[in-house]
Formats: structure tokens, sequence, C-alpha cells
């Protein structure tokens, strides 16, 4: 079995099997939630054409010369910023948020381009030879790097996708070596802000958590106060932002303290999403089945609630299935970020990972109310042909990566 | 070069960790949900779905200018088929016993394939009782079978009214598209004339009953027991200017006529009745139209559908005369004493005929009286083409009238300009003569005739002619009168005066009318024949009584009858008796009045 042994060495199929596995179940998952909608069912064979132009993207990107991605890293962020401020002023505006540029007849959303364009942006930065990830400058630009096209998402409003990157900085750095108080400094304002949004009491206690975490560090008096400033700040600074959200987005972090307030609302998705899984049990209802499903209890189900349909038809095997494809996919990343020799290459691999886990860990965890609801589609299964491009192309780069994995020393 | 901390093995087990941690914390959420908990879940999709059931307002209804009821709402059976559950074998029974053509519950079954079977399906609207009472015996074995109670529009005063109240239909998707806020598919929604016109005013706002249903849609109970319900709003009432006495006369009058005849009350504008012949059923509309109903409102050449009041335009014959006298009066080039001599017709490069021999030396007044064209044909030479065509405009014509039932037509008013574009700079002036007695290329509509008779009665003033005056607000009660634009023609009084006495004579001199003369009231007007190269002439009447103070105005057009006198002047006269002479009871102070008398129609359908 020469060839074989050839193939693997060039070509990861522990990355590129299970990925497209999740892209099949998913199409079975949307064929099942539209096939009983008149307006949408066409959405299957939609997907399936997008599914094979995302693959022919998947080998172009494989076959590229993997220094390109480092020259691109710096043009096209700052492409992606001004198709950001673009997309603010003539996008269109879909549930709320104004993040869908059109050029002719197809549409696409920046912020998915900009995902790319910013772990490379920040992947080169952080890999410069004389970057030193324990100075305060370093990290601050990073930072910028990293939060300025999340100010400009936020701006649109789109709340998801901002917190995706937010965590991809993280990682970022983390995996860069930022030291635990490092990490404690960028971390906390993120913590307090999100306890603040749980009432008065979540926010005294946040606090009190960071007092706790400075008196471990022992860092002196002006260091300290700063930092407990800063944790103050992001606190009241929440506040402003919350009031500043679309009502339809402020209803859904309301409706995940509180579902039951609401039934007929917001808090309704919440609900059936739930109902929908919990009733699916060990082998599910069976394809085209699922009663929640069949009868639309969930609206737009083949987009961010896509794992509501493999939940309930395929129950806890299918779920765990998924979940383990995943896993698959993610942990063969970190393999290779973690083996990269080329220190870009290694932030460029983690980066894509944290954007892969963070989709997923959101988007399922919402579904089975353990996350608010926001709106994030999940990766490779959801209905959306951009989104599904996007992916290819960074599990491309991965495939890439791989591929001349031997060739960096 | 490597920094020594970047994917170290310390922070790669991190990341390592977080990320069995996670998927393990997802499994067992998971394992709780779909296997600990399963049954409660389970028992919540089965049982406690909540489904939103539109409840449909009741459309508001249409009481005639005394409030008597013209357009009510009234209860008719249903029979539905829920898709899931419905067995074709049944097809054939229910077709016999519902009355429906062999095979069409198959065809109507296919074309809702792409709906969800969930969704119960209209087979036919307004099923006899009987065929209920037959449903209800049998249910047993029709599974899927249902009937439901749905409104539907009522005629209970016996006024045909087609081509005024229109009827409803169910909406188009292009409407849908248009306007998602408010329709959902199956809606019925105004297809034309008043039901149209006023939707919005009409329609209402719906209501919706939240209620449990169980995995396969079967209903199980009220959510919160109706505690969230929102109650339908019946839309407004509408009070129409329409008198249905004088609209079911002219109905009567025009039974198997062509034709179109329109009543308004000169000194507001108001229609009192608007009829076009032949007219159609709209009690067919309201349960599934049938077939041939449809094919013989499309196909017949009679065309019914059609409404001639508004949109048949044609040349008015004779009674356009009284436009020339009053441009030419109002101008000055003639007086009440002018006089021209009628030699039995008329020279202008070739000979135009008078009718009825030779009138000698006539005035103004005798030449209305006569109809005598050679006057007319003298007068348009003396006005001007131009100055002619700006008077008919003044009075409406060339122009719709803005009438609140949907769709008219402008008509045309021939002017210099139009003869240039067709003949050149050097266009025949002989055309202009017969302009002057309402043939050649003038055509108008029967609504523009009647607009003009009313401006005539009126000195000259009045309003745009409508036939909804206000509508009974579902709130308060109150009566919301509906603004109107009034109309000035501009011409002196005294103008009136002299044609007016024209008029007076035609019916109670030596005129052309006079066999409509009568006691009780004097009717003043003036009749038409014009002539039609397809066929018989059509016959013409405008007129307006009484003459001392106007209180009706008509234009009377009878397709292919023969003269305007023998043929449209008796329909004015039963009209104007029916207006002016019977007795009426006003029901409408009673109604906006509730404590004198329960308020019957419409509301207390609902329960």
């Amino acid at each position: 079995m020469r060839i074989d042994y050839k193939l693997q060495d060039k070509f990861d199929l522990w990355l590129f099997v299970p990925a497209i596995l999740l892209i099949a179940i998913g199409l079975v998952a949307i064929y099942s939630s539209t096939i009983n909608h008149p307006e949408v069912h066409n959405n299957f064979q939609r997907q399936l054409t997008w599914g094979i132009i995302s693959l022919i993207i998947f080998f172009i990107t494989y076959s590229l010369p993997t220094n390109s991605f480092k020259f691109l890293g710096v043009p096209a962020y700052f492409i992606s910023i001004l198709l950001l401020l673009v997309v603010l002023v003539v996008g269109r505006k879909v549930s709320g948020a104004r993040s869908w540029l059109y050029f002719g007849g197809i549409g696409f959303q920046p912020s998915e381009f900009a995902k790319i364009a910013t772990i490379l942006a920040i992947s080169s930065f952080l890999s410069r030879t004389n970057s030193n990830i324990e100075s305060i400058k370093d990290i601050g630009i990073a930072l910028v790097i990293g939060f300025l096209p999340v100010g400009l998402i936020l701006l649109e409003p789109d709340m998801g996708t901002s917190l995706t990157f937010m965590s991809l900085i993280l990682i970022l750095l983390f995996w860069k070596g930022i030291s635990l108080f490092g990490l404690f400094v960028v971390l906390s304002p993120g913590l307090v802000a999100i306890s603040s949004l749980f009432g008065t009491y979540y926010f005294i206690a946040s606090l009190i958590l960071v007092l706790g975490a400075l008196l471990v560090f022992q860092k002196d008096i002006i260091t300290s106060g700063s930092i407990v400033a800063l944790n103050l700040g992001a606190g009241f600074f929440t506040e402003i932002v919350f009031r500043a959200l679309s009502l339809h987005q402020q209803k859904r972090i309301q409706s995940f303290i509180d579902p039951s307030a609401d039934p007929l609302g917001a808090g309704y998705n919440a609900i059936q999403a739930k109902v929908a899984i919990g009733s699916g049990g060990l082998f599910g209802k069976g394809f085209l089945a699922g009663n929640q499903t069949q009868l639309q209890f969930i609206p737009e189900q083949w987009t961010d609630f896509i794992f509501c349909v493999i939940g309930e038809e395929f129950g806890f095997i299918g779920s765990i299935v998924v979940l383990a494809l995943f896993m698959s996919v993610i942990l063969r990343i970190l393999k290779i970020a973690t083996s990269a020799k080329d220190e870009f290459l290694s932030l460029v691999s983690i980066g894509i990972l944290a954007i892969y886990f963070v989709h997923l860990v959101i988007n399922i965890g919402m579904v089975v109310g353990i996350m608010p609801i926001i709106g994030i589609p999940l990766p490779f299964v959801s209905y959306g042909g951009s989104s599904l491009v996007v992916n290819m192309f960074l599990l491309g780069i991965i495939a890439n990566i791989y591929r001349t994995r031997k060739n960096y020393t | 070069m490597r920094i020594p901390n970047i994917g170290s093995i310390q922070r790669s087990s991190v990341i390592y960790f977080a990320i069995l941690a996670s998927f393990f914390l997802l499994s067992i959420r998971l394992f709780l949900m779909q296997i600990v908990q399963q049954q409660s879940y389970d028992e919540k999709s089965a049982d406690n779905s909540i489904k939103a059931i539109e409840q449909i307002p009741l459309r508001g209804v249409f009481l005639d200018r005394y409030g008597e009821v013209l357009v009510s709402n009234v209860p008719a059976y249903t029979l539905r088929i829920l898709p899931a559950d419905y067995d074709t074998s049944l097809n054939k029974l229910l077709e016999t016993v519902v009355d429906l053509e062999p095979g069409s519950i198959s065809k109507m079954l296919k074309n809702n394939r792409i709906y969800s079977k969930y969704v119960p399906l209209r087979i036919k609207r307004g099923i006899d009782f009987k065929a209920v009472a037959w449903l209800e015996e049998n249910s047993e074995y029709l599974p899927g079978v249902s009937y439901i109670v749905e409104m539907q529009r009522g005629y209970p005063a016996g006024v045909t009214g087609s081509h005024v109240f229109g009827y409803t239909k169910e909406i188009s998707p292009e409407q849908l598209k248009r306007e998602k806020d408010y329709y959902d598919p199956g809606d019925y929604v105004g297809h034309n004339g008043l039901e149209k016109e006023y939707e919005k005013l009409i329609r209402g706002i719906k209501g919706y009953n939240y209620i449990l249903v169980d995995s396969k849609r079967k209903e199980i109970g009220k959510y919160k027991d109706g505690l969230n319900d929102i109650t339908s709003i019946k839309g407004h009432d509408l009070v129409l200017s329409i008198d249905a006495e004088v609209q079911k006369v002219a109905e009567q009058e025009l039974k198997g006529k062509s034709g179109a005849v329109v009543a308004i009350d000169p000194k507001s504008g108001e229609i009192l009745a608007l009829v076009s012949a032949p007219d159609y059923d709209l009690n067919q509309f309201s349960y599934v139209t049938s077939k041939e109903f449809l094919q013989n409102l499309y196909t017949n050449p009679l065309r019914p559908s059609f409404n001639r009041a508004t949109m048949s335009v044609k040349p008015p014959g004779s009674t356009f005369k009284i436009l020339a006298a009053i441009a030419a009066l109002d101008m000055g080039v003639i007086t009440p004493s002018t006089t021209i001599y009628c030699g039995g017709g008329f020279t202008f490069g070739r000979f135009f005929k008078c009718h009825g021999g030779v009138h000698g030396p006539l005035n103004v007044i005798h030449a209305i009286e006569k109809s005598c064209n050679t006057f007319f044909y003298n007068l348009i030479y003396k006005i001007g083409l131009d100055k002619w065509y700006e008077y008919a405009n003044r009075f409406g014509f060339n122009n719709v009238t803005g009438i609140d039932i949907g769709e008219e037509v402008p008509g045309l008013i021939p002017n210099s300009k139009y003869y240039e574009k067709i003949y050149g700079e050097k266009w025949p002036r002989s055309i202009m003569a017969s302009l002057a007695i309402g043939q050649g290329e003038v055509s108008v509509t029967p609504l523009q005739l009647a607009q003009y008779a009313a401006l005539i009665a009126n000195n000259g003033n009045s309003f745009v002619p409508h036939v909804v005056k206000a509508y009974l607000d579902n709130k308060t009660g109150k009566q919301v009168p509906v603004k109107i634009k009034e109309i000035k023609t501009g011409v002196t009084k005294n103008v009136f005066d002299i044609v007016k006495e024209g008029m007076f004579l035609v019916v109670n001199g030596a005129g052309t009318a006079t066999r409509i003369r009568m006691k009780e009231v004097t009717i003043a007007g003036k009749t038409g024949t014009a002539q039609n190269p397809h066929g018989a002439d059509h016959a013409f009447f405008i007129g307006f009584a009484p003459y001392e103070n106007p209180k009706i105005a008509l234009a009377i057009v009878v397709e292919n009858a023969g003269f305007g006198a023998t043929w449209a002047a008796p329909i004015a006269q039963k009209m104007i008796q029916a207006y002016l002479l019977k007795e009426k009871v006003n029901k409408l102070d009673q109604r906006l009045n509730p404590d004198l008398q329960p308020r019957i129609v419409g509301a207390s359908i609902a329960n």
C-alpha cells in the first residue's frame, strides 16, 4: 500500500474525511428541515452547489505555495477593514444586522473575510523576529489589530461574530506565550462584562474575584489599581453597549437569562430547540420523522438551529457522531499547530482552530441551552454558501500547512 | 528561529484539555437531555406545542344613505380536507354530496401538494345545510373531512350593485409579496369596486387564538386558557350615498339591455345610483365560484364584468349641445335673444342636415328645446374649437372624475392640436361642425355625463362624484365623513338659467322628451341619439329634477336602442320618482344612536 502511504504523507485524510462527512450530514439535515417548507425547498440544491464550489476552493488553497499566506496577511487585513467600513454604509440588513454586501446577485459577509485576514495579520505581527510577548506594547498592538474589526462588526451590530473574533485574539496571544498575568489582564474585563449582564450581584461578585486574583499576583499598587479601574470600566461600558444593541439581540440575551419569561417571543426558539433535541432520545425519531422539525416549530432551522434536526431525528447517537467528527478535525489541527516548525504557520493553525472551536461551542451550546441564543452557524453543517466557502478555505490552509510541514525548519 | 514559548507542550496541553473538557461537557449535556430527561422533553414535544390560529375579522358592512344594509356578512359552511388524514377513495362520494365536478377534489389536492399536509385545504365554500347534516352524521367514516363556519358577503337589500360594491377574492401571490406584513396566503382581499378601494378601512384587524396542538397538529386545548388570545376587530362600516330604491329601479329598468345609468345629488356630488348593464350576481363570488359562471362572465360578448358607467366611451349626441350653448353664452358670442335661421341644414365645405325639417329662426332656448342641429353647427364656429375644448374640460370631460370605485377612463375631447397631428396644419375645418352636436371624435363616459348634468343643475358648482359618504368608526361608533374635493366651472349663474330654461322646455314645452312630463315633479333634461357605425343608435338622456331646486341629476345611456327620448328618458323618470316621491325611513340615526335600537348588522353575527 505504498500509494496510500504517499497520499497520507501529502494530504491529511484525518482532516479532510471528517470535514466532508460533516458537510454530508449537514446536507441531510438541510433536506429534512426544508422538504415541507415550500418557500425554501431548493436550499438543498443550493447547498450542494456551494459544497462543490467550496471543495474546489479547498483544493486551490491546498495547492498554493505556503509562503503566500504570509504575504497575503497585511494587504488582506486592510482590504477587509475597508470592506467592513463599506458594509456599514451600503450593506443589506439581515435579521437586524447590516452585515451583507451584494455584488451582482452574489452576497457575502465581509466579517467572514475579515476572520481569515485577521488571523493572518495577527499571526504575522506576533511572529516578527524581534517580537516580544512580554512587552505591553506588543500585546497592545496585537489587541488593536484584533479589536479594530471587532469594533466595526459590533457596529453592524453582529454580536455573535464579534464574540468569535475576541476568542480568536485571545487564543493567538495565549499560543504565542503571553504570561499568566498578561492573560489575566486581557481576560478579566471580558468576564466582568459578561457577569454584569446578569445583574448587579454578579457584577460585584466578579469584581471581588478580580481583587482576589490581584492579591495572588502581588503586583505593585499602580498596576493593580489600573486593572481594577479597567474592570470597573468594562462593567459599566457593557451596560452602555447593551442599551445600544438592537432590540432583538437584547431580547435574546434576556431570554437566555430567563427563557420562560417570554415563551412566545425570544425565549420560544430556546425552548423549542431544547424540546427538539431532548425528544430525540437515543436513536432519534428517524429521518424526516421529527415533528418539531417537520412542523416547523423552530424558524429558519436550516441555518443556526441545524443541530436540532440532527438531535431530533438521529438522537443521541447522531449528536455524538457529529461531536466526534468535530473533535477529530479540531484535535488534528491542534496536532498540526503543535508540530508546525514555522511560528507564523503555527499561529495561523491555532487561529483557525479557534474559529472552528468557538463556533462549535457557541452554536451547540446555544441549542442545548447552556449559552445564550447568539446567531452563529455550525461550521460545515449549517446552510449558507458564504460560511461554507470560508470554512473550506481555512481547512485548505491547514491541509496546505500539513503538505509542506517538512519543508520548514 | 523558534521562540521557546510557541506551541509549547504546556500550552498545547492546556488547549487539548480545554477541547476535551468542552466536548465532554456538551456530551454530558446531550446525554442528560436525550437519555435522562428524554421522556419529559418527548411529552412536551408531543403535547405542549403552541399554535397561533388566525381569527379573520368581519369586514365592515355597506349601508345605503338611509342606513339600509346593502352588503352584509353572513355565515356559511366550508368543506375542508386535511390531506394528511384524508382517504382519496372518498373523492367521488364527496363530489356528489357537495355537488362538485368529478375529479375536482383530486385536482385540488394535487395543486396543494407543495403546502404542508397538516394544514386543512378548503374544498368548497357555501355548502348547503343538507350536506353539513350528512357530514355530521357520517363523520366517523370520513377521516380528514371537516367543515368550518366562515363569513361571506351577503346582499340582503336585493341590490345587485356588482360594479359598485365589487367582490373579494383570494389574495394574489404578487399582492401577498407586497403586503406581507398583514396578509397570509389564502386571505381574501377586495378585488374591485368599493371592496378594493376601501380595503384598508373595512378589513378590520386580525386576531389570534393560541392553542395547544400535538405532534400531528391536533388541537388539544387553549394555551393558558386563552389568556394571551387577541380578539379580532371588525372593520369600519361604510355609509354609501347610494339610494337602494333608486339603484334597484335603475337595475330593473336596464335588465336585458346594455348601457349605464348614473344618478348624482348635484349639491354634494354623492352618487345615488350607478348601474352598468349587463351586470352579474355578486353572490356567485361568495362561494367557490362555478366554472360556468366565470366562463360566461369573461366570454360573454356583452362583457358583464366591464363597468360601462366609468369605462365605456361614446359620442354623447345631442346631450352635448348644452355645452356649446353654455360656452357661447358665457363668452358673450351670443345673447339669449340672438337668433339663427335654420333652413333645414348647414353648409361648410359640405352640407350638414338638420333633423325634423326646417326650424326657422331660433334663439338658444328654443334651439335646445327643438335640438336644432343647424343652430349648434353655427355656434361652434363662433366659439372656436380650442375655446369649446376648454369649456368641455371645465365640465370634467377629457379627464377622469376621481370616483372612488376604481377604474375609469378619461374619454376624449379633440382640440386643434389633435387635428393637426392627424391631418397636419391645414386640417379640414368642416370636421368641427359635428362636434357641437356631440358626434365625431367626442367620446365621454356615462359618469362624466352625469357629472355634467349635476354641474348644470347646480349652476356650475359641485363635488367630485363619490359613493362613500362616511365610515362608522368601529371604536367610537361615530360617523367619520370622507373628504371630497369641490368642482367649480367658473361659469356665471345666469348662463345656467338660460340653458336650464331650454332643458325645461325639452320636457315641459314642445321638446323631444315631453312623454316624461309629470305633475308631481318638474323634470328638465336633454335627449340625445348618437349614431353608431357598428349597429343601431345609442340612446342618451341627461336631466335633473326638480327644476326649481335640483336634488337629483342623471345620465342614462342605453346602447343600440334607438332614440334617446324613447329609450333613455323614461328610465330617468322612474328613477326620479323613486328618489323624490317614495317615502324613506332613515335608519341611520337609529344605528348611530345605540340606545334607540341594538345594532344588529355585522357585529352581532360574530356571536
